[in-house]
């Protein structure tokens, strides 16, 4: 019987590392009440604590599963689609629910990230689901983390209850395009996608808007916003189309992230796909892009100068290379916007700049004892009493000194 | 010169009123020797002569909360030069320059400064790695959890497991220090005994399992995940044993994927 569950739990893992996602968002603070004497669980604030690391460098913070890999629909890159060989199991809600438990009260995560494949019928799959939150949050007074992944084609009041339980919501755009839509998950509609983003976009925002005047708080609708999915390198699109959807997912659905997956190999898979990992640089590229747009003040055309992002340098620093004019950049002097241009200076250095500009005058002593990557921010900044030489920035060798070793082959076949 | 020793760890409260004595009687930094509980073996000035008992007196200088609030991590370290350190900043922070803490590039600010975040950090990782295993004592759920934090971290993260562990009966056992928490009142002890806690318990292998196929095989990074989750924390971890197996199949396992896809 409990092999049975190992067996399950092997399976629905398996299949849920393919999301990108692994941290939680933020979803403000939360706790049990002094009177609640069965309730367990908080929310601290900020984004959620990573409570392990696996040999891929990334975070496990939450018990990421599906709640089952039987679907119905046959998407090319997925090892769950319909035509896919792949071994299948299945959770029950009571399953779901003890499971996080048990795993919240030994401090192995912050709560749980529910995905699914699609059994019986969309509807049938999101009732389900919201079984399982519905069950943490009331039965068992569970106060963590809840990321529930909608099933795209699910009744708008399914869509809407969810929100009441989770944190977060998501739903994957999979691909930047109608076209690579149906060439790659044909059941999938943009437009429908777009649709339940926008309900829950409207949902999220009546809540919070409840807050201003009504004296009781109203019920949280997921506080943690909106999020989604896009795959790179499966199909042809340019990293132009993709951060344009990202500019455009968030500005109209007001998503909070965006996350890319480069696009991986899976075991079974389909004729369509093409056999080779994307790069991961490229999506390392990609979350740097999407990162300068979001709180660094620049906008597309300037990150952009063709299709495809520069694999060579990071975009900030392919950005200075090609605006040589602007530098050097005074340190005592520049205003933030200014600042958060120079390469080699991040949100927070450039915070605490503006803090100890009030009270004194930056050095160059200082600046290395403030362990900034001196190397390279040398030739674009200045300070009290340093200028680089101006024939740095001329010199046609310049960019070479920036050249990064070659990024190793990770998968070398 | 004056000897002063600091008996318990952390010590913060040792510090606090040892610190308003010798302010209240003018004594400089320089003057000042501080003997910790953990350092006596290696203090070089060890036989100056006896140790001066200290009183609390009024308190006459209104310290910025900032400045309280950065001790209060800061004397969390093990670094036994914190207690120094904190008394000259305190020093300087009263007599020469009330906003000294804005001044990150100054050399004791900055020490300061590594040591709480050094603290932060140990405390962060604490929340994050400690595993509780699960006993019943008279049909009675209790928690018991063993960890080996780098510094005196536990004091700082106690508010922490009240609040998100309220309703549950546990225990933390460190190196020096236990707390134990009974859904109302929270109790503490001096050096715990380590075989207090169970060697096993039915839901790790549950865990084990989620942690060996959450990962992906075709994308190994060790040196992120050995950055976020260095080598000093991994005792505490049951799933750090899986690891090595974990990277060594990793190719082989990534290989197969492939070659399943080409198959079909
Ligand atoms: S609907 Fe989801 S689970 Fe089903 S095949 Fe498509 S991506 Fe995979």
């Amino acid at each position: 019987m409990q092999d049975k569950l190992i067996q399950k739990l092997e399976i629905l893992s398996d299949a849920a590392k393919y999301d990108a996602s692994c941290a939680s968002g933020s979803a403000g603070k939360r706790k049990a009440g002094k009177t609640d004497k069965t309730g367990i669980g908080s929310l601290t604030g900020g984004s959620g604590i990573c409570h392990s690391f696996t040999p891929d460098g990334r975070c496990v913070s939450l018990l990421k599963i599906l709640m089952t890999n039987y679907c119905i629909y046959d998407c090319h890159y997925c090892i769950n689609r319909v035509s896919s060989s792949v071994r299948r199991a299945r959770f029950t809600v009571k399953e779901t629910v003890d499971l996080t438990l048990n795993f919240y009260k030994r401090n192995y995560i912050e709560g749980l990230f529910l995905s699914s494949g699609i059994v019986g019928s969309p509807d049938l799959t999101m009732e389900s689901m919201v079984r399982i939150a519905k069950s943490l949050r009331i039965d068992h007074g569970f106060k963590g983390y809840i990321h529930l992944k909608t099933i795209p084609n699910a009744s708008p009041e399914l869509q809407t209850e969810a929100g009441l339980y989770a944190d977060r919501l998501s739903i994957n755009v999979e691909m930047p395009t109608q076209p690579s839509l149906n060439k790659y998950a044909p059941e999938k509609d943009l437009g429908a996608i777009h649709g339940s983003m926008n309900t829950l976009k409207d949902k999220i925002a009546e809540h919070k808007a409840d807050k201003s005047y009504s004296g009781k708080r109203p019920p949280s609708f997921a506080p943690g916003g909106q999020s989604t999915q896009m795959i790179v390198g499966a199909d042809d699109s340019s990293d132009k189309i993709i951060l344009k959807t990202s500019v455009n997912l968030y500005k109209q659905q007001k998503l909070r992230r965006v996350y890319y997956s480069a696009f991986s190999p899976i075991p079974d898979a389909s004729e369509v796909l093409p056999l080779k990992p994307a790069p991961l640089m490229r999506e390392h590229r990609l979350y740097q892009a999407d990162w300068l747009l979001r709180f660094y003040g620049f906008n597309l055309d300037e990150i952009l100068q063709n299709d495809m992002l520069d694999m060579e340098h990071d975009p900030k620093l392919a950005w200075a290379l090609r605006n040589r004019h602007v530098f050097p950049i005074d340190l005592n002097k520049a205003d933030k916007q200014l600042l958060l241009r120079v390469p080699g200076l991040g949100a927070r250095t450039v915070q605490k700049i503006l803090a100890i500009r009030r009270y004194t005058k930056l050095s160059w002593v200082d600046l290395t004892k403030m362990r900034l990557p001196l190397q390279k921010l040398k030739p674009f900044i200045s300070v009290s009493d340093y200028l680089p030489a101006i024939h740095l920035l001329d010199s046609a060798h310049f960019e070479l000194q920036f050249k990064q070793p070659k990024q190793f082959e990770l998968f070398a076949t | 010169m004056k000897t002063i020793s600091i008996t318990s760890v952390p010590g913060y409260d040792e510090w606090r009123i040892a610190s308003r004595a010798c302010l209240a009687q003018s004594i400089p930094p320089e003057e000042i020797i501080w003997q910790s509980s953990q350092s006596i073996q290696d203090d070089l000035f060890g036989d100056n002569g006896q140790t001066t008992k200290v009183y609390e007196p009024k308190a006459t200088h209104s310290i910025p909360k900032s400045v309280l609030a950065l001790f209060k991590y800061a004397l969390c370290h093990k670094d036994a030069s914190r207690f120094a350190l904190c008394y000259r900043v305190l020093w300087r922070v009263i007599f020469e320059n009330r906003n000294l803490i804005q001044l990150k590039t100054d050399n004791d600010i900055l020490r300061l400064n590594a040591l709480v975040k050094a603290v932060k950090r140990d405390a962060y990782k604490m929340s994050a790695f400690l595993r509780f295993r699960k006993l019943v004592i008279e049909e009675q759920e209790h928690f018991v959890a063993w960890y080996e934090p780098e510094h005196f971290s536990l004091e700082i993260k106690l508010n922490f497991f009240q609040t998100r562990f309220k309703n549950m009966r546990w225990s933390i056992l460190t190196p020096y220090r236990a707390a134990h928490w009974d859904t109302e009142n929270l109790t503490l002890g001096d050096n715990p005994d380590s075989s207090a806690y169970p060697d096993d318990d039915q839901i790790e292998k549950y865990w084990l399992t989620y942690y060996a196929n959450i990962f992906n095989p075709a994308r190994i990074k060790k040196s992120a995940m050995l950055s976020s989750m260095p080598k000093k924390y991994w005792k505490n971890m049951p799933e750090t044993a899986l690891i090595e197996d974990m990277i060594n199949k990793s190719n082989a396992r990534a290989r197969k994927m492939i070659l399943d896809g080409k198959k079909s």
